[in-house]
């Protein structure tokens, strides 16, 4: 297939915007000078309601936000969307439940990582280290399974060879990364946002239009696949299924270290308070209709799915190939490929943050060793790049099935942090031990079943990964706490996380 | 304001979110599973996958709202309780 610059015109134009949006705010933040760390990995916390919404959001939403989500409806139906749906809650979950606390605890200890908060907690170097293994391991294989995404979708859609597009917006993004920090990955992250939104309003005219209409599409749909208008699918959309997601992409989703961040970068409540409403508006659109277009996809491609290649990933790139003109669809393709950059560059700010700040700094700090701003910059910067590039490389060899690597992912990062940060922040009693228990413990027992696909009651092993982690974390404070009375340590708060 | 009392501040947020996600997955349940048992369909599209999503959606939407109107308080997040504890 020879490649359309037509489509091509529309990526490129994106790309050149964000960087060069990138490099008008670094100028101004050269200017104002101050101290690097806490700028370059949190922005000063400045970021007001609009921008930490949609950094939120493009962070939360990723490609398979566009492609597998909405594949997976095509072939199942609306029960998927219902699904996606639970998805509404987690930006109220993220700001409720911790933003208030971490501003208050970050300000307060002057935290720039999720690291610093649970190594200040736990009073422990052991979790910190293991977070930040968790941490990288994980952003590695998301940041991997974004830029497969994002170049696979440019490849069917452009007619330009999957490395050509993976080169194009992968070193854009690292580019702009490493350059910008985490206020550059905040704006940038604002406008894939809202090239999200169009992309998903122009697939969606496209597919209307090529399907002859709304009720058209759903009669057809009637007619030809009527499980596909029930919420479970003639069993292909069981209960249980509807339980785990539930817990996958809704309820432990405000536990992601990506998202969590976030609430360290705020500049006031009214910030605050703010995204919390526009973002729940925002995200609650975004997801479910994204995901109806999949549904409404079986309007133009009415196959089965071995005439599609027999993946549902290859639904929406098709979509958008028999639904759009090629300049309409390059413009489309925007809003996936913004998912897919937004995504992987929120991710490699908070890795390159986990070695720079969590491990050498921390070294450094520990032997007294006094590190000149200068040198943290460049080491910051060099260390962002070279992730970044490394994440790429790895990208050129792709694996498969980009929605399962990343669920395994997102599983794994839920497992291990949900407990050590809820019970961190609102359990006195919750100790060093048994923070390192549960995410120690609860990632090996979700990966372990993961890998060998062993369920309980056919449940999705994220249940047992969260009750693992639980039951870990209880029964190891309750150990930590006896062996701290038995050598005559008493629990005093300490005056950050909890006051007597 | 103490920063004890902050800390209780958003001790009674993290709660209310709390509340809001159950209220919203007993919603959730209703509109979908609840509503398609009903089988009414309008303008070709199951009743339940308007209310079930959209439904939903707003409820979420009336959710944040009511906890950004009326649970979150301004507290002061800069760290200025040393001189309210001494007696201000």
């Amino acid at each position: 297939m020879e490649g359309n610059p037509l489509t091509l015109i529309p990526v490129l134009v994106f790309l050149l915007v964000t960087f060069a949006v990138v490099m008008g705010i670094n100028r101004r933040a050269a200017l104002r000078g101050g101290n690097f760390v806490s700028e370059y990995f949190i922005g000063n916390r400045s970021l007001g309601g609009f921008v930490l919404a949609m950094t939120t959001i493009a962070t939360y939403g990723s490609v398979s936000s566009f492609v597998g989500g909405p594949g997976q409806a095509w072939q199942i139906g609306w029960g998927w969307v219902y699904m996606s749906a639970v998805q509404v809650t987690a930006l109220f979950l993220l700001f409720g439940i911790l933003g208030k606390k971490l501003a208050l605890i970050s300000r307060k200890i002057g935290a720039v990582t999720i690291i610093d908060v649970l190594r200040a907690r736990y009073k422990s170097d052991a979790i910190a280290n293991v977070s930040a293994v968790i941490i990288l391991l994980f952003f590695a294989a998301m940041m991997v399974a974004q830029f497969v995404g994002g170049a696979k979708l440019f490849e069917s859609v452009t007619g330009y060879s999957y490395v050509i597009g993976l080169l194009i917006f992968g070193i854009v993004v690292i580019s702009y990364t490493t350059v910008g920090g985490f206020r550059g990955v905040a704006v940038t992250d604002a406008i894939c946002g809202v090239m999200m939104i169009v992309g998903i309003v122009i697939l969606a005219a496209g597919i209307l239009i090529a399907g002859g209409g709304y009720e058209n599409i759903m009669q057809t749909i009637m007619a030809e696949n009527p499980a596909m208008m029930d919420p479970l699918s003639d069993g292909n959309m069981p209960i249980g299924l509807y339980v785990t997601q539930w817990l996958l992409v809704g309820v432990l989703t405000f536990c992601l270290p990506q998202s969590v961040v976030r609430c360290l970068g705020f500049k006031d409540e009214k910030a605050l308070k703010n995204a919390m409403v526009v973002g729940t508006v925002i995200i609650g659109l975004m997801m479910i209709c994204v995901t109806a277009l999949g549904v409404l996809a079986k309007g133009v491609l009415p196959g089965t799915l071995a005439e599609y290649g027999g993946s549902v990933d290859n639904i929406i790139p098709l979509a958008i190939m028999e639904s759009l003109p090629a300049w309409l669809a390059g413009i489309a393709i925007v809003g996936p490929i913004a998912a897919s950059i937004s995504t992987v560059s929120s991710l490699l700010i908070s890795a390159s943050s986990s070695i720079i700040k969590d491990m050498y700094m921390h070294h450094c700090d520990k032997r007294g060793h006094e590190v000149a701003d200068t040198r943290i910059s460049t080491l910051s910067r060099i260390f962002t790049y070279a992730v970044g590039v490394l994440v790429l490389v790895i990208a050129i060899a792709p694996p498969d099935v980009i929605w399962k690597i990343n669920m395994f992912a997102f599983g794994g990062l839920e497992t291990a942090f949900c407990w050590a940060f809820v019970m961190g922040l609102f359990w006195k009693r919750a100790h060093a031990w048994g923070a390192f228990a549960s995410m120690a413990g609860g990632v090996v027992a979700y990966c372990v079943t993961m890998a060998l696909g062993f369920k309980v009651f056919d449940l999705h092993q994220i249940v047992i990964g969260a009750s693992v982690s639980l039951v870990l974390m209880l029964v190891f404070s309750w150990l930590g706490n006896r062996y701290d009375r038995q050598r005559g340590i008493i629990d005093q708060p300490d005056g950050v996380f909890f006051v007597a | 304001m103490t920063y004890k009392e902050k800390l209780q501040q958003a001790n009674r947020e993290a709660l209310a979110a709390v509340i809001g996600l159950g209220a919203t997955i007993i919603v959730w349940a209703l509109l979908g599973f609840g509503v398609a048992q009903t089988g009414i369909v309008v303008f070709s599209t199951p009743l339940w996958v308007i209310t079930g999503c959209f439904g939903t959606f707003v409820f979420a939407v009336v959710i944040a709202v009511v906890m950004a109107k009326f649970v979150m308080h301004d507290v002061g997040l800069e760290d200025d309780e040393e001189g309210a504890d001494n007696g201000r």
